[in-house]
């Protein structure tokens, strides 16, 4: 645990103190993102900590132990850091930049080479062509990528990251949160994560820390921020997208529901009883294969007035209305907008586990939180 | 003058040459590797403090604007150095001051913050950061430096000639004197080709300790 106790830090020449008597308890094993506007002081708190920057007064714990009587070297050897400029050493190769924690824990040669290699492939890069390459040749996001597996390479319990993916264009961005997210589940490490995207603050954070001014405006966790906006400060930085941000907290497969009726090609005739039977508005159609193929609702059945090949057609319309459960849920409900259909059949892989309406969505959001 | 004149000269004074060119060769040698021993440090020094470094360059530079001659003349009359080698020495070693001072600072300085704060974030030493990292990121700057430096004392040393060294610089001062175009031209052709091979080897050495990955990207026009 990383405990910060009335933490100010004073910058010489400026009037108002950068971080003011500022107290925070890290969670172990969780990502705490500190999120604010420019000069709110998120960047001073994380720095800090691995004492590139000393409080002016306070005391910071990690594991109980006060960094201020450790050295410093020592410190950050065993605190993973990245920042948003990656600093990648222009003149080393990306392994020997991988290499440098572990060269100052003066690991064996073939340990630091067998580290290297594993830290490279976990980090998605293809292992032959990047250990020998500078980080010239290598794109933003592979930079960045090497600058994750560079803080990760002793595997240390504490990682600081200042606006790690800030530099990278948005679809790079969005993967390696995505990858950061998959290697947290396993790697639980405590992770203090700097950003002023509150959408960033929102995916990425298991507590989140609004920051203004150098104080603490609201601590906890993302749903309590977009649930319970401790004020018109938060509110405001969230902003007034805050319940379609929410949706983002949740996939698909929380929200959905069973699939009430299966119906066989050729039992299409007997749809509506068996949809009335179920008690259900619509019916999932199922190719000679089991393989779902569309749906038709109730609605459409009555309408059909037995036209079985005109309700094929219509059911065909709707073959590409699905997605996997792991889909967020704005994409899911964009996606019920795109096909103009009031469901989507939700895959587990190619079976089909589930389905989602518009108001499966919204009762999920409400039930969530008892708004 | 033709060129059997000159051959002829050459011919005849053979030991002369020798000597006035081992002189010349070892009052620049010494002369860089006392520049390189005292002003390579506070260059590293000065890029700890922007004052210093302010005022140390100040004076470099004021220095580096005195005429030769005049700074050989003022040195003379210091009694401790008088004429000869010691003061040729010193004014050779505060001409070297601005280049190498200047070089040193502004190489460690162009090294992106970036990744010093990388490095220190990860927990490496000062003293590790210099010399991984400051030394041989800068280390193209400092090298253009150290070759201008060495081709710019191997020229003023020739001037020492008038506070008594024995060099290359004499032939051509006597040559001058006794309108002695062959002792001229000797003088002047092997001071050029000094100065034209040091630069050349320095090139050579150069190559080889610049960083490989800088070079990498500096031939791709920058990070990509």
């Amino acid at each position: 645990m990383i405990e910060l106790q009335q933490i100010t830090k004073q910058y010489s020449g400026q009037a108002i103190p950068a971080v003011e008597n500022l107290s925070l308890s890290i969670p172990v094993g969780e990502i705490c993102v500190l999120v604010g506007p420019s000069g709110c002081g998120k960047s001073t708190i994380l720095r800090m900590i691995n004492r590139m920057i000393e409080p002016t007064s306070g005391k910071i714990l990690i594991h109980g132990e006060e960094v201020a009587y450790k050295d410093s070297d020592q410190l950050r050897m065993g605190i993973g850091y990245v920042i948003q400029q990656i600093g990648l050493l222009p003149h080393r190769t990306i392994a020997e930049n991988i290499a440098i924690v572990p060269r100052l824990y003066r690991w064996p040669k073939e340990k630091i080479a067998r580290r290297v290699d594993e830290l490279i492939v976990m980090m998605g890069l293809d292992l032959e062509k990047t250990r020998g390459s500078y980080p010239s040749q290598l794109s933003g996001g592979q930079m960045q990528r090497v600058g994750v597996a560079r803080a990760m390479a002793v595997d240390p319990p504490i990682m600081l990251m200042d606006e790690p993916f800030g530099a990278v264009d948005p679809i790079a961005r969005n993967n390696l949160q995505d990858e950061l997210l998959r290697l947290q589940k396993a790697l639980k490490k405590t992770i203090v994560f700097v950003t002023h995207d509150i959408n960033e603050a929102i995916k990425m954070g298991d507590h989140i820390a609004i920051l203004n001014a150098g104080k603490i405006v609201q601590f906890g966790t993302p749903e309590e921020m977009l649930t319970k906006p401790k004020n018109g400060f938060v509110e405001n930085f969230i902003g007034h997208d805050r319940v379609v941000k929410k949706l983002s907290l949740f996939d698909v497969e929380e929200a959905m529901q069973p699939v009430g009726c299966l119906v066989s090609d050729h039992e299409l005739g007997s749809a509506g009883k068996k949809m009335k039977a179920a008690g259900t508005e619509v019916a999932f159609l199922l190719n000679e294969e089991g393989k779902p193929f569309g749906h038709v609702t109730l609605a459409e059945f009555k309408e059909a007035k037995g036209d079985l090949d005109g309700l094929r057609k219509r059911a065909l319309r709707t073959r590409t209305t699905f997605t996997q459960t792991t889909t967020a849920l704005p994409e899911a409900l964009s996606l019920l907008l795109e096909f103009d259909v009031d469901y989507l059949g939700i895959l587990k892989g190619e079976e089909l586990c589930g389905m989602l309406s518009f108001r499966d969505i919204r009762r999920h959001v409400y039930r969530k939180e008892g708004w | 003058m033709t060129l059997k004149d000159f051959l002829n000269f050459v011919m005849k004074n053979k030991d002369t040459i020798l000597e006035y060119t081992g002189n010349h060769f070892t009052l620049v040698l010494s002369a860089m590797l006392i520049s390189l021993v005292i002003w390579i440090p506070v260059g590293l020094l000065l890029t700890k403090s922007d004052r210093w470094a302010a005022r140390v360059l100040g004076i470099a530079n004021t220095i580096f604007c005195i005429p030769s001659l005049s700074m050989f003349a003022i040195l003379v009359t210091i009694p401790i150095f008088g004429l000869g080698r010691k003061s040729a020495l010193l004014a050779l070693v505060l001409y070297a001051m601005m280049p190498l001072i200047r070089s040193v600072y502004d190489g460690v300085k162009s090294v992106d913050g970036h990744v010093i704060e990388a490095a220190r974030g990860m927990g490496m030493s000062q003293g590790r950061i210099l010399r991984e990292i400051l030394v041989p990121l800068g280390m193209p700057i400092i090298f253009a430096g150290f070759r201008i430096t060495v081709v710019m004392t191997t020229g003023i040393a020739a001037i020492a000639t008038y506070i008594g060294e024995r060099n290359l610089g004499r032939f051509i001062s006597e040559g001058l004197v006794r309108s002695n175009t062959p002792m001229m031209v000797t003088g002047a052709l092997i001071i050029s080709v000094i100065a034209i091979g040091l630069d050349t080897m320095l090139g050579v050495l150069e190559h080889g300790m610049v960083p490989k990955g800088l070079r990498h990207s500096r031939a791709r026009g920058g990070a990509g």
